[in-house]
């Protein structure tokens, strides 16, 4: 449940929730021939492909070196690495630290899910409603402890404890029995997890889910040592399982990553490990940051920056041959849209009038030009399995507000001054709306919020707001994790990301028809027609499929964005020799 | 005052008029072009068939930076426009010293009311009066009103008006140094002879301090405004850089010239236009504020009433002595 917020907060250096663990979280994927993979049961490997022609984003072509400290500049004032309040993606930080059972291996383009601590990436039974996975033999934790089935299953755990918020919970919806679990502190057990020896762990879903392999690669399944981590700091100075333990980290200022010695190579085939040390600078100005690294000063040259290049900053490196080189755009990766707030927005008419006002070439204009991404109209971002391409209402990218002053006319309607709430990184694209829904004769007044403060104001269960901004790349490449969280009348409030309050019923059911495909084919096509359904209600006005832009040092090599996720793959990075 | 200009030969080296200073001229030539700015910013951007809220994405460039000369300076674009949104400049600035003035006379007509009735009463009344007020003073100094600021916006619900809400911050933040001055010299007015006079005729309070004693404030009081202007556009302009003072699309200046900051290498212009008009604002308002204070010179006329007080009553000693000790009270008060 990635909720991806653009680049931190400028000013105040700071992301609003513990959602935004992962430094680079953000958003999507170089889309035009992605193809899954469709294997019935995804018992091998699974994933997702780019046609040759497409892998523009790659940057250093030398080979990195082992050794030496690469720092990563981010604008986050504190991070956390707690599997269970995290949201961060397997391929940036948290997959330094954390293994688990399965994870993403990203080469020439292509992500897959591949064995991480487990031997296989799950064997299912009972038609996809039971996985069945085997810890491989001779993993440690950092403090020298070995890794049990138990830790994971404690792991998983933890996170449904009402101490922790803000974590993934896409397990929490398909294993069984979970809806009145809290955790495990007071002594119950899931008993959906079965661990009948040390290697060996069970999961029993509500019902078959043929994408089970992709779930168990979040940071959830990430194991903590059994009884560990009752407290809300464990974050901070988590015992960890991948190749990098932390040395310290002061929130504000430094997170320091160093070896961890009870990693072994030999039972890891996805990170690289190059680096000796990986050092976080929290609270930078990120156009300071990315300066410096374009400049090569401050050691900028072994400097990756953790948020997207701001948009200034952008315009120029792209104008300059030698701080180009720096840059890597991946491609169509998160779905950036409008969330009309559908319990304050109730009339059909108003929300189609404000789907054909909104002028998405200013939006993009206004989010750095062409290279902020391709124009949206469809919710199933491009690239994942079952995705058609469709245009239900084929509204001209620079919106046609004589049409939406006419539906509005017709439906003998006036509305009100709007309220959008937005971060202060949207305020030109959220002006850029406000302008044009103005030229239909709705009036928007924009309210800019503290990242917290936005937040929690759009995943309340108040909802005191008519629109917002919102984007959205999926956790997993898969359509179930592009739609469910979004669209699901389960994800109103209670801080999941329904931001657009859409509850229907039947679109509900087609829902959970989908998820309990096991067959990928059909379960793509229901998904496809789900896409569909929910553009009749107009819950949401899709923009653009944003391209992400991000910058490294001179030095920094293997600094690579595959298809999906749209950000760098951290596991693999590291530093040339001068 | 003309024995006065007699007495001090230096006195008539002065321009025909006191209030002719080239400082005078200058600030308010410059305050009077951003007053005329604010009041005409409608009819002069219109020249241009300008707003400040229109796009004009045709001047962007691919990369959503102005082409052109200097961020896109064209006869219609004076100023060149926006990047990312391609909206005039010219007109962002016009309508946003609207915003800065506005929020920065309402602001300080408000500390001034307060300031002046609190120093008023802190000075005519010693005692008890003066030090609860005084200490109120004091703590009021002592608070951290940027961080004040910035809390309260994020508490006070989104309805209320935000250039209210600032002006109403600004000003209720900004009347202890108003008071201080006020008190100070109150202090002394006290202590003259008119106003011992009225005391002694049985004037009442009220009348002395507003008859007697407000008078001799006006001059004090006039510069003091004029000073403090320039602070509150500048506070205005923190709080809108810092994200929590107006709210977008109302131009302000502080806001663009937060926006701008990230442009300053790709189109610096963008920066320049609003950066110099806070600049010529604030100066102007200065160099005014220097000037009145030259031209009236409350302290000098004081210090001048004294010493001809002290001249025609030398005729004592110890007479002497204690009027001596007054000048020291009044430049105590003037240097606040």
């Amino acid at each position: 449940m990635a909720f991806h917020y653009f680049f931190a907060h400028r000013l105040h250096g700071k992301r609003g929730s513990v959602r935004h663990a992962s430094v680079a979280l953000a958003t999507l994927f170089a889309a035009t021939a992605l193809v899954l993979s469709g294997c019935g049961s995804r018992t091998s490997q699974t994933g997702i492909g780019a046609s040759p022609s497409s892998s523009p984003n790659t940057s250093a072509s030398a080979t990195p070196m082992k050794g030496g400290t690469l720092t990563v500049l981010t604008s986050q004032s504190s991070l956390s690495l707690d599997p269970a309040t995290s949201q961060s993606l397997p391929t940036t930080t948290t997959g330094l630290v954390h293994r688990r059972l399965t994870t993403w291996k990203i080469s020439h383009g292509k992500t897959t899910v591949v064995p991480d601590l487990a031997t296989t990436t799950g064997t299912p039974s009972d038609h996809g409603a039971v996985w069945t996975f085997h810890l491989k033999k001779g993993l440690r934790f950092s403090n020298g402890k070995p890794i049990t089935s138990q830790d994971v299953k404690w792991g998983i755990e933890r996170s449904f404890s009402d101490t922790f918020t803000g974590g993934l919970s896409y397990h929490k919806q398909l294993l069984a029995g979970a809806a009145n679990y809290h955790g495990p502190f007071s002594g119950q057990q899931l008993n959906s997890i079965e661990t009948p020896n040390d290697s060996t762990i069970i999961f029993h879903l509500n019902s078959p889910f043929g994408a089970w392999p992709w779930v168990a690669s979040l940071i959830s399944f990430a194991p903590v040592p059994r009884g560990d981590g009752t407290q809300k700091s464990y974050g901070n100075h988590p015992v960890t399982s991948g190749p990098y333990q932390v040395q310290s980290n002061s929130p504000g200022r430094e997170l320091v990553l160093t070896r961890n010695p009870y990693w072994k190579a030999s039972t890891d085939s996805v990170r690289k490990a190059y680096p000796n040390r990986i050092v976080y600078r929290m609270g930078q100005d990120d156009t300071v940051a990315a300066q410096q690294i374009m400049q090569g000063v401050n050691g900028g040259d072994t400097s990756i920056l953790g948020e997207f290049v701001p948009p200034a900053q952008l315009a120029q490196a792209q104008a300059n041959p030698q701080y180009s080189q720096l840059l890597v755009t991946s491609g169509d990766g998160a779905l950036e849209y409008i969330a009309i707030n559908t319990r304050h927005i109730r009339n059909l008419a108003v929300r189609q009038a404000i789907l054909w006002a909104t002028d998405r070439a200013g939006y993009r204009t206004a989010a750095g030009g062409a290279i902020a991404g391709n124009y949206a109209t469809t919710l199933i971002t491009p690239g994942i399995a079952g995705r058609q391409k469709y245009d239900l209402y084929h509204v001209p990218t620079g919106g046609d507000p004589a049409r939406a002053r006419a539906i509005l006319k017709r439906a003998h309607v006036t509305v009100p001054t709007l309220k959008m709430v937005i971060q202060q990184n949207k305020t030109e694209q959220a002006s850029a709306i406000q302008s044009s829904l103005k030229k239909a004769g709705i009036n928007v007044r924009i309210q800019v919020l503290d990242s917290g403060v936005y937040s929690d104001t759009v995943t309340n269960n108040q909802g005191n707001y008519d629109l917002t901004i919102a984007s959205w790349q999926p956790d997993f490449p898969d359509a179930y994790a592009n739609l469910a969280p979004l669209f699901s009348s389960s994800m109103i409030g209670n801080g999941n990301q329904n931001m657009s309050r859409y509850s229907n019923r039947a679109v509900d059911a087609l829902m959970t028809q989908a998820t309990q495909t096991v067959d990928q084919k059909a379960a793509g096509k229901l998904w496809a027609q789900a896409d569909q359904r929910i553009m009749h209600d107009i819950p949401v006005v899709p923009l653009i499929y944003s391209h992400n832009t991000f910058i490294h040092g001179s030095r920094v090599a293997g600094f690579d964005i595959g298809n999906f996720p749209a950000y760098p793959d951290y596991l693999t990075m590291g530093l040339t020799r001068d | 005052m003309s024995h006065l200009l007699r007495r001090h030969p230096t006195h008539s080296r002065r321009p025909r008029s006191r209030f002719a200073s080239p400082s005078i001229l200058w600030g308010g030539g410059i305050v009077l072009f951003f007053v005329l700015l604010a009041l005409f910013a409608g009819p002069l951007t219109a020249l241009t068939g300008n707003d400040p809220y229109s796009e004009h994405r045709s001047l962007l460039g691919p990369r959503s930076v102005p082409l052109g000369f200097g961020g896109g300076i064209s006869p219609s674009h004076w100023f060149g426009v926006t990047p990312l949104r391609g909206v005039d400049l010219f007109s962002i600035i016009a309508y946003g010293t609207r915003v800065s003035l506005g929020i920065g006379l309402a602001s300080t007509l408000i500390s001034v009311v307060i300031g002046v009735a609190i120093g008023l009463i802190a000075g005519y009344f010693p005692g008890v009066t003066d030090a609860i007020l005084s200490r109120t003073m004091d703590v009021f100094f002592g608070f951290p009103f940027l961080i004040f600021a910035i809390a309260l916006s994020a508490i006070v619900p989104d309805s209320f008006p935000r250039p209210l809400l600032l002006i109403l911050v600004l000003g209720f933040f900004g009347w202890p140094s108003i008071a201080r001055l006020i008190r100070g010299q109150t202090l002394t007015l006290t202590h003259r002879g008119y106003t011992s006079a009225a005391q002694v005729m049985g004037a009442s309070s009220t009348h002395i301090l507003l008859n007697e004693i407000m008078p001799g404030l006006l001059p004090l009081l006039i510069v003091r405004l004029t000073l403090s202007i320039p602070g509150r556009i500048a506070a205005e302009a923190s709080l809108s850089f810092l994200g929590v003072g107006i709210n977008p699309p109302t131009p302000s200046w502080g806001r663009t010239i937060s926006d701008a900051v990230a442009w300053a290498l790709v189109d610096p212009m963008y920066l320049i236009f609003p950066g110099l008009a806070l600049f010529l604002v604030t100066f102007g308002f200065n160099l005014l504020g220097d000037g009145l204070s030259d031209a009236l010179d409350p302290k000098a006329v004081i210090r001048a009433e004294m010493t001809e007080t002290a001249e025609t009553s030398k005729t004592t000693a110890t007479e002497s002595s204690t009027r001596n000790s007054a000048p020291a009270v009044v430049q105590q008060g003037g240097n606040r």
